[in-house]
């Protein structure tokens, strides 16, 4: 069976190294990029199975708008995305996961700290079955 | 009407040209009490008393003043209080007019002789509640050149004299009247200075009331803005460095001696004390925000029962059984989920961990038609009267909460209270050191929305009502 790739999209070059040991420990391939741009680059030439994606790198809301771009792609579209929120993210609204994931174009929210525990069953959770 | 100080008419920063209306508008309702006042003189003068004044003139001139301020009555709910500038025309004109009828009166009912002279002064003290010094003194003289013409014009026969006294006529007596001159210009113009002086000082202490406010203000946005930065620096390296422990435990569990393991579990320990703080300070800054947006319709059963189930384990750990107070029927209430998850939560969590082993804690939940009632009550530590007040403060830790542990941060009570004031409530501490402390929460419902809610919170279907 070929080796899933993950794509990890977070400017914070500490967490990306930790969710890299940690996945890969796990099996898994691990590909990164440090903006959204070089991000949605990325996701259409690797096509990885799966998108990590940080809310706040530059701006405020840019992990929002990689994610409709990613679901707006014909080559994107598909990919399950994982969105890493922190604590107090001065995102400007106080969205609740459970209530709001039906409007965002995300699966699921991790939030930070992320424990490696948590980050594998949800990888494993959202991963396509199918490769 | 408390009659307010301070204002200076001309400029705009003192006064606007709404607040000078309103009381524009009780002298008007003075006015009329004054019309009424000199026709309830004149009638008993002249009706009464059997005084010879003139009582058609004196009518006449009551008549006019009467008309005059049904004229301001009308032309105020007329006109709208825009302009600043107008109102000060207004006012003085009234002055005016006020004045010269007052004079026209008095040459009616004996002129100097009338001891009602007095009531010039009335219009000076109103002037410096009026104005500033410059305008105080202008209607001092207006009142002084007034009276003035009136007495030496009856003194040299311009003027007829309409005897008050029958017995004597003092209108002639020139000692007298340079004497009732003299004084009259020393009072007014004495009051005007009075009045002048304490109105400045009044705006001196009001100007820098304004500056110590506006500071204070700075004040509170500086630590908020400095919070804010707190968190924000501090919140990534901490989060980033838990994550990295938790996943060397995780990934070298196998590999690493117990000893090494246990110093990791200790600083992911330490770590999630600092992410716990960090988070307490963001949502001290972001209380404000919060209140404003994101209100729904709430099931405070369901909430309380839910944060008592997560703390039941915990309560377990010390033998202690939480026990919950509320009525059958479900108690909506409009509001902000996140900030009544963290005061119902903060409170309940302090009670356990505060209390004795083995003992209960009782939460209380009740339904008034205005307002909600939410108390918490246990049976521990308890904090010492001195501290009560404290004990809201920020970083704040009474004696016998750091003798339990070491854990608090001292914020959780802060931005209980602070939540409950930005929900418009109140929160009330009462303890005895040893036998425990009840903490009560009174949130009012929100106005408009109180029946609404109801009705809808009984139509809503799960999804919608938000436990």
């Amino acid at each position: 069976m070929t080796k899933k790739t993950i794509l990890v999209i977070d400017d914070d070059i500490d967490l990306v190294e930790i969710i890299r040991v940690t996945l890969e420990n796990e099996g898994f391939g691990v590909i990164d990029a440090q903006s959204g741009e070089r991000g949605l680059e990325k996701a259409r030439a690797e096509n990885p199975a799966l998108i990590l994606l940080d809310v706040m790198m530059g701006s405020v809301d840019e992990g929002f708008q990689v994610a409709y771009e990613l679901r707006n792609n014909d080559a994107t579209k598909e990919i399950p995305i994982l969105m890493l929120t922190a604590v107090a993210d001065q995102t400007g609204f106080d969205f609740n996961p459970s209530k709001d994931q039906d409007f965002l174009p995300v699966d699921e929210f991790l939030e930070k700290p992320i424990s490696p525990r948590k980050l594998v069953d949800m990888v494993r959770k959202h991963l396509p079955t199918s490769v | 009407m408390r009659f307010d100080l301070g204002i200076a008419a001309e400029s705009s920063q003192f006064v606007s040209a709404a607040s000078l209306r309103l009381r524009l508008d009780w002298f008007n309702k003075l006015r009329w009490g004054a019309a009424a006042g000199v026709l309830g003189a004149i009638l008993v003068v002249g009706v009464v008393l059997k005084i010879p004044l003139p009582l058609r003139p004196l009518l006449v001139t009551a008549g006019c003043l009467a008309v005059a301020n049904l004229a301001y009555v009308l032309r105020n709910a007329r006109i709208e209080p825009v302009n600043i500038g107008a109102e000060i025309r207004v006012v003085k004109l009234q002055m005016l007019v006020d004045l010269v009828g007052l004079t026209v009166l008095l040459n009616l009912s004996g002129g100097i002789e009338n001891p009602l002279l007095f009531l010039y002064l009335i219009h000076v003290i109103i002037a410096s509640l009026l104005f500033k010094g410059r305008e105080i003194f202008q209607i001092a003289w207006l009142a002084i050149i007034l009276f003035t013409g009136e007495v030496l014009g009856e003194y040299w026969g311009l003027l007829p004299h309409h005897h008050l006294l029958s017995a004597s006529d003092m209108t002639h007596e020139l000692p007298f009247i340079l004497l009732t001159l003299a004084s009259f210009w020393m009072v007014l113009l004495f009051c005007a200075y009075m009045g002048a002086s304490i109105m400045n000082h009044n705006r001196t202490i009001k100007d820098e009331l304004v500056i110590r406010q506006t500071e204070l203000i700075e004040a509170g946005r500086a630590k908020v803005d400095f919070f804010r930065f707190v968190t924000h620096e501090v919140k990534s390296p901490v989060s980033t460095a838990q994550s990295a422990v938790e996943t060397v435990l995780q990934i070298g569990n196998d590999e690493l001696s117990p000893p090494l393991v246990d110093l990791l579990k200790r600083a992911v320990g330490r770590l999630e004390q600092a992410t716990e703080i960090v988070k307490d300070l963001a949502d001290l800054t972001r209380s404000r925000m919060l209140s404003r947006q994101n209100l729904q319709v709430i099931d405070l059963n369901r909430l309380v029962r839910r944060i008592v189930d997560n703390q039941t384990e915990l309560a377990a750990q010390t033998e202690q059984t939480i026990r919950i107070d509320q009525p059958p029927q479900p108690v909506v209430l409009t509001s902000n989920l996140t900030m009544l998850e963290k005061i119902f939560g903060n409170l309940i969590s302090n009670a356990v961990r505060y209390n004795t082993a083995g003992g209960q804690v009782v939460v209380q939940l009740s339904e008034h038609r205005k307002e909600i009632r939410f108390a918490v009550a246990d049976q521990g530590i308890g904090i010492a009267p001195e501290d009560q007040d404290k004990i809201f403060e920020e970083f704040y830790r009474s004696t016998q909460a750091q003798e339990r542990t070491n854990l608090g941060t001292g914020l959780g009570l802060s931005i209980v209270k602070k939540f409950v004031e930005e929900l418009d409530g109140t929160i009330t501490v009462s303890s005895l050191p040893g036998s425990g402390s009840t903490f009560r929460v009174v949130l009012p419902r929100l106005r408009a929305l109180s029946q609404e809610s109801r009705d809808q919170s009984t139509a809503a279907d799960d999804s919608r009502t938000i436990d």
